[in-house]
């Protein structure tokens, strides 16, 4: 008897250290995120995410990266199987290469109709190297996939077309007339700065080519999906008396409706499941785009952090579905306010950021307001009822790209809590002296 | 001297810990980890022993930080000891945290201790009422 309790009692042992030992997050919870038993991994990972300092519940730990794990959960209904599968989960884009975990890749499993199991890793370093081979692939896509059409335009050393050809018809509908105007015509009005319109030419030069894809615009308005690939042309400097010839060569490319099945796949990773806005992941995938060309070619890039007041009571006095609703509005809203250029992505729970290049504080502050006053003047409606909320909005200026996405962030958090502390419903941007008070706003980012 | 006095708070407890011997660290109400600059495990008290449900046997000779509490592997705990040993600098410093003791996510309070001459360091891990 003792012999087998004292086996028992060394298997158990055993059992343990395999556990503490596990070189992955393993985390059980009851469906409302409770959390029942943790490895070391999973807290080594949780733990900076924590904002009370505790770790109960899986669904509080990453809800400032993660706000749709609940929904998730709530809406699957099978009483077992998988919720996700290695759901990538965006913590900071992290420029300084520090050992810091940047992302995470989340596995949710279903035991039971109460329980649940995570699998949390740290994937930093893979999605690092797959975004590389990533960039391979697009490249690749864009030569060899099967376009529909496609049309060759020569620019002059500023990007304008200089001349007009029977292909630019064909796939874009413009005619003669086109000859003269920037590159940027075939793109959707507002999808591009002056700014953009020169990074591109730039990178043809530094790098022999510049590639993008997404919505291109014709003629009539219609949209297509298109990719646009810029060389520099040999031999571009113009002759004497002769003015402005071909500086490059822009290929425009009709990708058409086989994109369809791409752009879904594309956009469960960079899309927020609730208001179908970008994710995280998307934004700091974009601003580390911005900051990078404009630390090349600078320019202001302004960073709207928009957080709906009282949003806690909303979803005590609503339940997590009204709540829902409420985040869909606000997600309406900064849909209709911003540029088809700008980045509008939630963040967090009830957390919101707009990323908004080539543009000042100057020109951020009108924009914002603007912003408070029409989310302040239309309720939304909640169970046959009109529900007034408010934003407060906190912004960031980076200039000339310094510091990356991080600080920016940082910045126009605190901002953000600015404007909370100020009595809500209100816009603040960022000043030095708002860094004195970091530390004591992270104490009460709760009470927000 | 008697261990049993020690208090997890206590000022200077770095020099108190480094004189008592195994047996008094064993009387202690708080668990006590040493470990070398190799981040070896050196010292681990009967308190963690028993609440980490780990046999002193296994843990001893252990990197800390990989093989024994790979949860405090990060900028909150392994990074503060990195900091201050790169900086030549004394580290005391005490701060809230969640153990995975037996699997169960546990709050405690942590008090990591360096200093540049002392051979050995320290994490004290104190249960905080729930």
């Amino acid at each position: 008897m003792t012999l087998d309790l004292a086996q028992l009692g060394a298997e158990h042992e055993a059992l343990m250290q395999f556990l503490y030992l596990a070189p992955i997050g393993l985390v059980q919870a009851d469906i409302h995120g409770e959390v029942a038993m943790m490895n070391p991994v999973a807290a080594q990972l949780l733990m900076p995410l924590s904002r009370n300092g505790g770790l109960d519940n899986l669904f509080v730990a990453l809800e400032g990266v993660a706000p749709e794990l609940r929904n998730l959960v709530a809406h699957h209904a099978e009483p077992s199987g998988k919720v996700c599968d290695g759901l990538h989960v965006y913590l900071s884009a992290g420029q300084d290469g520090k050992r810091v975990p940047q992302i995470l890749a989340l596995t949710l499993l279903k035991l039971d109709p109460g329980r649940m199991m995570a699998v949390i890793g740290d994937i930093t370093e893979q999605v690092r190297r797959e975004r590389r081979l990533r960039q391979n692939d697009a490249w690749l896509n864009a030569i060899l996939a099967g376009v529909k059409d496609y049309a060759l335009v020569s620019l002059d050393l500023h990007g304008r077309v200089s001349d007009w050809n029977p292909s630019i018809g064909r796939v874009t509908g413009f005619g003669p007339d086109i000859v003269g105007q920037p590159y940027t015509a075939f793109y959707p009005p507002d999808a591009m700065t002056l700014e953009h319109r020169h990074d591109r030419l730039r990178e043809a030069d530094a790098n022999g080519w510049s590639l993008d894809e997404g919505r291109r615009c014709r003629a009539d308005g219609s949209m297509y999906w298109g990719s646009a690939l810029i060389a520099p042309l040999p031999d571009r400097e113009p002759l004497p008396g002769e003015s402005g010839g071909a500086a490059y060569c822009l290929i425009l490319r009709d990708i058409g409706d086989q994109y369809g099945l791409a752009e879904r796949r594309h956009d469960d990773a960079v899309r927020d499941h609730l208001t179908g806005l970008a994710n995280r992941r998307a934004l700091f995938e974009a601003a580390e785009r911005e900051l990078g060309r404009s630390s090349i070619a600078p320019r202001p890039t302004a960073l709207l952090v928009i957080d709906a007041d009282h949003f806690k009571a909303i979803n005590d006095r609503h339940g997590h579905p009204g709540g829902d609703v409420v985040l869909r509005h606000l997600a309406g809203v900064l849909g209709e306010s911003f540029r088809e250029v700008d980045v509008i992505a939630r963040i967090g729970g009830e957390e919101f950021a707009v990323l908004l290049p080539s543009t000042d504080l100057a020109r951020a502050l009108p924009v914002a307001e603007r912003l408070r006053a029409s989310v302040a003047a239309h309720p939304v409606m909640l169970a046959g009822q009109p529900v007034h909320y408010t934003v407060s909005t906190g912004i960031a200026i980076a200039h000339d790209g310094d510091g990356g996405i991080d600080r920016l962030l940082a910045q126009a958090d605190r901002a953000l809590y600015a404007a909370k502390r100020a009595g809500r419903n209100r816009v603040d941007h960022w000043r030095s002296e708002l860094d004195a008070h970091a530390g004591r706003q992270q104490e009460n980012a709760d009470a927000a | 001297m008697t261990a049993t006095a020690i208090a997890f708070d206590a000022p200077d407890l770095a020099a108190h810990l480094a004189q008592c011997t195994p047996e008094q660290l064993d009387t202690l109400d708080f668990g006590v980890i040493g470990f070398g600059a190799d981040t070896q495990v050196t010292q681990y008290n009967a308190f963690e022993s028993q609440a980490a449900g780990l046999s002193p046997q296994r843990v001893l000779g252990q990197p800390l930080f990989t093989n024994v509490a790979p949860c405090m592997n990060n900028f909150m705990v392994a990074q503060r000891f990195e900091d201050a040993h790169d900086e030549r600098s004394v580290l005391d410093v005490t701060i809230d945290y969640v153990l995975t003791l037996r699997m169960r996510p546990v709050k405690v309070a942590l008090r990591l201790l360096a200093a540049p001459d002392a051979a050995t360091r320290y994490v004290l891990v104190q249960r905080q009422p729930r």
